[in-house]
This record gives C-alpha cells, sequence and structure tokens, in this order.
C-alpha cells in the first residue's frame, strides 16, 4: 500500500467520515488491496489486447480496453467497457458495459453483456484479467443460443456479411 | 434688627476667626465660650450651616493657593529617575520633608475641625458638602479635599522619590527579614539593604523612617494616593524579577511552592507594613483583594517564564518533570496555552527544524517533547497543535525511517528500545474504535484548542511508538525499512548468530502483527538455515576424506522475501568460482531441484596476503579478494586490465583498488598503473589515499530507482494511458503514487517521473503535446 503517501491528517479526516462502522471501512480497505492487487496482475501479465486501469482516484471504476481477438471478424476492432466494482466484490461481479457500441449477439444496445460468468457462474476466483480474457474470446465465439441482438445471432453464419455490418457499424459509431 | 444684624455680624466675624487655622493670631486670647456664644448666635439666625460650608470652601482656597503649591515646591529642581544612591536618598529626603509639611497642615486643621464637629448639626441637609461627598465627618472631607486639590496633579519627579522610597524600603525589608547569614556569605561590605556600609548601616534608620512617613501620609488621608501607582508597579516588578532569578534556567526543582511562600512572607508581609497596620483611612480587607491579584500574576509571570525556556525545558525531560508539573498547574490558573503553543511551536522552528540539525536529533527532541507534553497535558491537544510543523518537516526528511528504525534497536540509545519492551499492540489509526471508556465518571471533556476531527482517545492513547510510526502514517513504509536495515546487517556481518535480532523481530510482531513482519521472520530462518546448510555440506566434506583448503560458507536467501539488492558484476577468479560452483553442486544434490544463484559482489573472503617481507590476513569483499589475486599472477596491472578480467567498470575497481592502496599493499606507479608493494622497506605507505571506502548498503538505495521498478513504473503508465487516452503529468504522478508503490520503496517524486517521461518521449514510446502524455496511436 502507498498509504505513506497520504497525509495522515486528511487520512484521519476520512477515517472519521464513517466512525460508525468501522467494519465496513475495514472491508473496503480489503476490497481496494484486492483490485490493487489485480491492476498489478493485470498489467505485469501483459495479455495482448487487454489493459484496464482505474478511472481517476476511484478505484471502484474501471475503464478498459479490449481489441478483437485474431483471426476473427473483430480484427483490428478496438472496444472500451467499464468495470464497476461493488463493495462486496469479490464476492459479487462487477458491472461490466461496452462503451464503444458493440454490435455482437450477446451484446445490447447499451452495452450491456450478457455472460454467465458475469452472472450467476460468477466465482471470486474470477478476476479482472479473466473476465477480460472471457470477454475477448467472446467476441470471437458468441452464444448464439441466448441472443441479446437476434440480427447479429441470425447474422452469425455468414462471416464475410457479418464482418461487412460489423465493420460498417463499428465506422458509424467512431464519427459519431 | 440693625442690632440684631450688628450682633450677627460681630458672631459670624468671631466663628470664622476661630475655625481659620492659617490665621494664627486670632486663638490667643480668644476663649472657647466666646465661640460657643457666637455659634449660638449663629444657629439661632440659622447661619450654622453657612460656617460649615464656608469652612470647606476656605479650605479649599487655602489648599489651592497655600499648601498646593508649598507642597509641590519640595520637588521642584530634582534630579528625575536618578540611579546614583545619595541622589536618590535627596529626593526621598524632599519626600519627607514634603510629607511633615502636608502632616503639619493637616494638624493644624485639626482644631478646627473638632470645634465643627462639635457644633449641633441638622440632620436632613441635603445639600452639603457632607451629603455631597457621602460623609459623615467633617475630617472626611477635608481629607477628600486633600486628595482632590493637592494631588490633581503629580509630578514626574514627584513620582520618582515615591518610587525610589518604597524601592529602597522594600529592599531593605528584604534585608532585615533574611537571614543574617545570608548576607555574612558573600564578602561584601555593603549591606544588601540600603546599600551602605555594614559599619553605618541604614537599614533600621530607614525602616522607621519608612513607617512614620506611612503614617503621616495616612494620617492626612493621603497615602493610597502618594502610594497606590508605584506600590503595584514596584511589587509587580519586584514579583518579576524574583521569578526570573529564583527559575531561569534551572528546570530540576518545583518553584511554585517556595515562590508562594516567598509572595506571602515577603511581598505580602511589607504590604502589610504599607497599609494595614493601625491604618485609619483603609481597610483591612484591601491586602486580602490584593492577594488574589497578586498570586494570579505570579502564575502569569512564572508561566511566561517557563514558556520562554520550554525548549529546554523539554529537551532535558524527565529531568524537568518538576517543572513542567508546575507549569501543568499553572496552566490550570491562567489561560496562556495558546501562548505556550505558538511560542513552543516558533522555538521548535527556529532551533530544531533547519538543515543544519541531524535527523536523529531531532527524533530525540521530538521523543522528549512527546513525553514532556503528555505530561503537560495528558489529553494530548498540545502536543498534537506543537508537534504538527516537527513531523511534516521530519516527512520530508530521506532519512527519518531508517534514523526511528536504528535508534529501534539500537542497544547504545536505550530509550526507544524500552518503549519498545512494553509492547503494546500498535494502535493502528485506521481501526480506531470509539467505544464507551469504562472509567466514565473521570471523563474529561477535551480542550478547547482541540481539533475536533481527531478522536480525542487516539489522541491520549497513542504512545511514542506508534507516533513515531503515524510519522508517515503507514506501518508498510516502516517495516519496509526495517527489513532493509535487517538485511544490511546480516549481509555486511555475515554473522550466522541471529539471536539478538529474533529477539527485536518478537517484539516488532507484538507491535506490528504476524503478517507485517513474515518477510523477516523468512529472512532470519534463511540465515538460520544456511547455517545448517553450511555445517551439513562441511560435514560430508570431512566425511569423504576432501582436503580443503579454503572453506566455503554460503548465506541462502530466499529472494522473494528479501529487499532488491544493488547489483554488482563482476567475474571472480576461476580459483574462487570453481569453490562455488563445487558448492553449488553439494547444495544441489541435498535439496533435490534446487540450485543457487550467487551474488558474487556480496560476501566477506577472509584472505592471507604473502609478501616478501611478510604475511598480512585481511577480511575483504569477494571484490577486492579478486583485485589483489590477480597480482599473483602479474605484478603490474593497469585498470583497464583489470577492467576486462575482472568485468567491473574501471571507475567502480578505482574505488576498490584505492582500499588495498590504504593498506600498502598496491602504489600506483603511473596514472592507472599499478605496482604490486613486494617489500614494506620501512617506508609508510602512500597515506594520501583517504579511507573512502564508505560503509556500502548491499540493498539497493531507495532512491535511485532500480531498472526493475521503473519498469513496473512503465507497465502503469501504458495502462493508464491506453484506458484514460491523455493525462498531465501531475495526474500521472498522482495516479502512480497511488497504485503503483506497492513493494516499491520510499516515494518517488515528480521529478523523477517527469525525467522518466521524458525520455520515453525521446525513445518515441510516447507522445506529450498540449501538456499531456499520450501513446502513439500504433501502438
Amino acid at each position: 500500500m502507498s498509504a505513506q503517501n497520504i497525509d495522515p491528517a486528511t487520512n484521519q479526516t476520512r477515517n472519521k467520515d464513517k466512525p460508525r462502522d468501522v467494519t465496513s471501512s475495514k472491508e473496503r480497505h480489503s476490497v481496494s488491496k484486492r483490485l490493487q492487487q489485480e491492476l498489478r496482475t493485470l498489467l505485469m501479465s501483459g495479455d495482448p489486447g487487454i489493459t484496464a486501469f482505474p478511472d481517476g482516484d476511484n478505484l471502484f471504476s474501471w475503464i478498459a480496453t479490449l481489441d478483437g481477438p485474431k483471426d476473427t471478424v473483430y480484427e483490428t476492432l478496438r472496444y472500451k467497457l467499464t468495470l464497476e466494482f461493488p463493495s462486496d466484490y469479490p464476492y459479487k461481479p462487477p458491472i461490466v458495459k461496452f462503451t464503444t457500441p458493440c454490435w455482437h449477439p450477446n451484446v445490447d444496445q447499451s452495452g450491456n453483456i450478457c455472460l454467465d460468468i458475469l452472472k450467476e457462474n460468477w466465482t471470486a476466483s474470477y478476476d479482472v484479467r479473466t473476465i477480460l480474457l472471457s470477454l475477448q474470446s467472446l467476441l470471437g465465439e458468441p452464444n448464439n443460443d441466448s441472443p441479446l441482438n437476434a440480427q447479429a445471432a441470425d447474422m452469425w453464419s455468414n462471416q464475410l456479411e457479418y464482418k461487412k455490418v460489423l465493420h460498417e457499424k463499428y465506422k458509424a459509431a467512431k464519427t459519431d | 434688627m440693625a442690632a440684631s444684624m450688628e450682633v450677627v455680624n460681630g458672631a459670624w466675624d468671631l466663628a470664622t476667626k476661630f475655625i481659620s487655622p492659617w490665621n494664627t493670631e486670632v486663638h490667643i486670647g480668644c476663649e472657647q465660650n466666646n465661640f460657643e456664644s457666637a455659634t449660638n448666635i449663629l444657629c439661632d439666625n440659622g447661619l450654622l450651616n453657612l460656617l460649615e460650608d464656608w469652612f470647606f470652601e476656605e479650605v479649599q482656597q487655602d489648599l489651592r493657593q497655600r499648601v498646593s503649591p508649598a507642597f509641590w515646591k519640595f520637588f521642584e529642581g530634582l534630579v528625575p529617575q536618578d540611579s546614583v544612591a545619595d541622589k536618590s536618598e535627596q529626593n526621598i529626603v524632599c519626600l519627607l520633608q514634603a510629607t511633615e509639611y502636608l502632616h503639619k497642615i493637616s494638624e493644624e486643621y485639626k482644631p478646627c475641625i473638632q470645634l465643627l464637629e462639635s457644633l449641633p448639626r441638622e440632620i436632613n441637609r441635603n445639600y452639603s458638602m457632607l451629603a455631597f461627598c457621602g460623609v459623615n465627618k467633617i475630617s472626611d472631607v477635608v481629607r477628600i479635599l486633600f486628595k482632590s486639590v493637592v494631588f490633581t496633579r503629580a509630578s514626574r519627579e514627584f513620582r520618582d522619590c515615591v518610587g525610589q522610597f518604597y524601592a529602597q524600603a522594600f529592599s531593605v525589608f528584604h534585608c532585615v527579614e533574611h537571614d543574617e547569614t545570608v548576607n555574612d556569605d558573600e564578602e561584601s561590605t555593603k549591606c544588601s539593604g540600603c546599600k551602605h556600609d555594614k559599619n553605618d548601616c541604614a537599614c533600621q534608620h530607614i525602616m522607621q523612617r519608612f513607617n512614620s512617613i506611612n503614617a503621616k501620609l495616612d494620617e492626612v488621608g493621603v497615602l493610597e494616593q502618594v502610594s497606590g501607582t508605584s506600590v503595584t508597579a514596584l511589587v509587580h516588578e519586584q514579583i518579576l524579577q524574583h521569578v526570573e532569578n529564583t527559575c531561569q534556567g534551572n528546570f530540576e526543582t518545583a518553584y511554585l511552592s517556595s515562590l508562594q511562600n516567598w509572595l506571602e512572607n515577603k511581598v505580602l508581609g511589607w504590604l502589610k507594613l504599607v497599609y494595614s497596620l493601625d491604618r485609619t483611612n483603609i481597610g483591612s480587607d484591601c491586602i486580602e483583594g490584593f492577594k488574589g491579584r497578586l498570586i494570579h500574576f505570579l502564575l502569569e509571570t512564572y508561566a511566561n517564564v517557563q514558556i520562554s525556556q520550554l525548549f529546554k525545558i523539554i529537551i532535558e525531560f524527565p529531568e524537568s518533570e518538576l517543572a513542567i508539573m508546575d507549569l501543568k498547574y499553572c496552566l490550570e490558573k491562567v489561560d496562556m496555552r495558546s501562548h505556550l503553543v505558538t511560542t513552543l511551536k516558533s522555538s521548535l522552528e527556529t532551533r530544531l527544524l533547519h538543515p543544519g540539525v541531524n535527523t536523529s536529533d531531532i527524533l530525540t527532541a521530538y521523543i522528549s517533547a512527546i513525553r514532556a507534553l503528555r505530561a503537560l497535558d495528558p489529553a494530548g491537544v498540545i502536543l498534537e497543535l506543537v508537534c504538527d510543523p516537527v513531523r511534516k518537516y521530519l516527512r520530508s526528511r530521506e532519512d527519518t525511517v531508517r534514523c526511528i528504525v536504528s535508534n529501534l534497536i539500537d542497544d547504545a540509545s536505550n530509550e526507544l528500545l524500552e518503549e519498545l519492551v512494553k509492547s503494546q499492540p500498535l494502535i493502528d489509526e485506521t481501526t480506531h474504535n470509539e467505544e464507551e471508556d469504562g472509567d466514565w465518571k473521570k471523563w474529561m471533556p477535551d480542550p478547547v484548542d482541540a481539533d475536533p476531527a481527531t478522536a480525542s482517545k487516539s489522541r491520549r492513547a497513542s504512545d511514542i511508538i506508534s507516533m513515531l510510526v503515524n510519522i508517515y502514517g503507514s506501518k508498510e513504509l516502516f517495516v519496509n525499512e526495517y527489513r532493509t536495515l535487517l538485511a544490511d546487517r546480516i549481509l555486511t556481518n555475515f554473522n550466522y548468530e541471529i539471536e539478538k535480532e529474533i529477539r527485536y523481530l518478537e517484539l516488532l510482531k507484538l507491535r506490528f502483527g504476524e503478517s507485517q513482519m513474515h518477510f523477516c521472520e523468512v529472512m532470519l530462518k534463511d540465515v538460520a538455515d544456511s547455517k545448517r546448510i553450511n555445517t551439513r555440506i562441511s560435514e560430508e566434506r570431512i566425511q569423504k576424506g576432501e582436503e580443503r583448503t579454503v572453506d566455503v560458507n554460503a548465506m541462502i536467501l530466499s529472494a522473494q522475501f528479501w529487499p532488491t539488492f544493488r547489483e554488482e558484476k563482476i567475474t571472480l577468479p576461476e580459483h574462487m568460482q570453481k569453490l562455488l560452483e563445487e558448492y553449488t553442486k553439494r547444495y544441489e544434490t541435498q535439496k533435490g531441484n534446487r540450485t543457487l544463484d550467487w551474488k558474487s559482489h556480496l560476501g566477506l573472503v577472509n584472505i592471507d596476503v604473502e609478501l616478501k617481507d611478510r604475511i598480512l590476513n585481511f577480511n575483504v569483499t569477494p571484490v577486492h579478494a579478486a583485485i589483489i589475486m590477480q597480482f599473483q599472477e602479474q605484478e603490474r596491472w593497469t585498470v583497464e586490465e583489470l577492467s576486462t578480467v575482472l568485468q567491473v567498470p574501471a571507475t567502480a575497481l578505482r574505488r576498490k583498488i584505492a582500499y588495498w592502496q590504504s593498506q600498502g599493499l598496491l602504489k600506483e606507479e603511473q596514472t592507472d598503473t599499478f605496482l604490486l608493494v613486494e617489500e614494506h622497506k620501512g617506508r609508510s605507505h602512500d597515506s594520501i589515499v583517504a579511507e573512502d571506502e564508505e560503509a556500502e548498503s548491499a540493498m539497493a538505495s531507495s532512491h535511485a530507482k532500480t531498472g526493475e521498478e521503473l519498469q513496473v513504473f512503465w507497465t502503469y503508465i501504458v495502462g493508464m494511458l491506453s484506458n484514460l487516452e491523455s493525462l498531465p503529468l501531475e495526474r500521472i504522478h498522482g495516479v502512480l503514487r497511488m497504485f503503483a508503490m506497492e513493494g516499491v520503496s520510499g516515494e518517488i517524486t515528480i521529478d523523477e517521473v517527469k525525467h522518466f517521461l521524458d525520455n520515453k518521449v525521446k525513445d518515441q514510446s510516447l507522445i506529450y503535446s498540449g501538456g499531456v502524455y499520450r501513446l502513439p496511436k500504433s501502438s
């Protein structure tokens, strides 16, 4: 922890804000620790095409960048996402959304994602890195059985057509 | 009616003559009866009241025109503020004469007043002087007239005279009251009271004169008028002087009670002499009222003196505990807290917080300040207010943590070690709990100047070590520094005896918790393990009957748990390298799938250097040994040659060679060429070369960031820029400090970051434009 960089005085006042629920602030502290650790792991792992960083001073809200996986129609496309961590993370999954519009069978128009590990199949052993890796592979391998975007799901079988539409949509979103 | 008019006029003339003290010839031959019959006539005509009014009018006239000028004349032409003793004596004589004159006048008035008072008086007169002055007796009115007419003005000379008079009397009084022995001890021929030769000491005389003047002034009714301001000023000054003389520079005694005694006996005794011995016109209770104020003044003065030397008192703590206790009592009585805080703060700043003071000295002062101020103010508010700048300053010093840690485990300075042994668990500010105190009956509210944002309990409870640790607000930094120091100690001594270290560690664990000290524990375990492995390997060697000329012992460290080492490359001589390889092999056979990675620049080599005329024994680092071993093969080397053989940069090499030069084994024949000195020839060796082998730390300095650390920073920078697009320098610095400091020793400054980023811009790994940094598009 880099607490030596924080003035003890401000530290105290911050503690003063929540004098009543010491336990919850303690929990929050341990969540921060975990998120710091995850940030480190993610950055150090150097996996290609995925990266994320806390947005501003708030460790509970991150911005992630995702490159489309190679040898798929999403290659060369780059997507931004937001990750919002609940205060009981990692016991609850973070809320992940695309901010760059993403035309994909499992992503709706407002960027919500349908992915089992972000919902019912979440376990505390997942972390930011595994989430981003899963999302990256989801781009190349959509689950067409439960689509949020039926048009994309229907078109998936025709990869050439799909790619054309996808890139048109991506460009349109970029120029907007 | 005319006749009666005449009679009345005659009676008036007669009566007024009787009551005219300045008309001395009238008294001769006049009978008391005449006056009575005259007043009877006046009384019958209802003129008695007029007689009284006339008298007061005349007295006023008399005082104004005759007495007052005559009185003030005594003081004219006196030299004001003269410090020479005989002049002041002259002044006092003037005062004496003036007093006597005034007394004489007052005596002259007395018979007339008596006559007037014997007259019957109309009870309910509304417009008389008596009613006007609010008194019952004619003599009281006369006194008031004396005060108001004569003393409407007060010349400077007069005030000086009075001041000198009382000052002399005060010192004489003191001298008389003092034990005679004190004066005899001093080989002085002067009497300390009257400043005369002892042989004709005038003390008695002065005291008599003093009493008589006071008595006369009192009789006239102007004692308070004359003496009031002078006496008050004098007493204040005396208190001030006395307190300063007694307490300045000595902090190991409690003065409060002796000071109060002094006030009681000396000052109040003297005041009683002035005011309350059978004085007719001054109430005895006035002294009591004055006493309260004087005690307050005494405490205030004392507190002031102590506050002005509080810095010294703090440094002397705990020897100065009595002084602190006195001050504590004073603070309860007088309102000087804020004065104390500002004074002490500024004296700390001027005495302590500047580059000329060693960090360890500042720490020592800080520690005694914590102790002393805690004794002074158990609530800890003064401490918090005063020491805030100290804490801030210490935070800005680089070696603070190191100083604290080394202080903590230094045998020589036991202070902190004792604190450590007391070892309550560390009060972490973040986990502070605001539960109810058990002894609520003793609860005291925080003083008014307390910062409401801080919990009062944390202020009260935190001990010295936690205060020191909290300078930085984090245990981690502290523990990291301890780890570095520990590693340093182990690797510079190569001592396998770690019992003492284990003891410290246990103490620190109690304080900082098991998890914090886990790394250090592993380090010490490494040392113990190394010792065991060394024994086993050498035993094995003996069993196999191998004969070894050189004994190799290893310190096997678990790299994960040790701080990063300063990297230095060196190729050891083949002989040494072989020994190490052999050791590695044995270790591998013992430990299965593990191997050793030698840090060949760290270590301790015990060598005998055999020269033509002597054999010398040295304990040196491997680098030193490697250098001197090269001279076995050829006796002349240039720095460059050595540098290629040993793979050590020439500058580093030169430093190491300097050691051998200072030992007289090598000599610089010409620039960059060194020669082995085989024979000593009785000549003293090149002592010009100073021993510049500063105790080098084996650990990576916390400020020269290692490449590895910078790499970590770079990863973070890439991470943040690829997600947050572009950021200014301050933001990058802030984010780095917030997220990337894990496991990094020391702080990173904004300049370091800027330097680093600028280098990256040069490499074209970054783009800098419009005040923000961003990544190039391609990546």
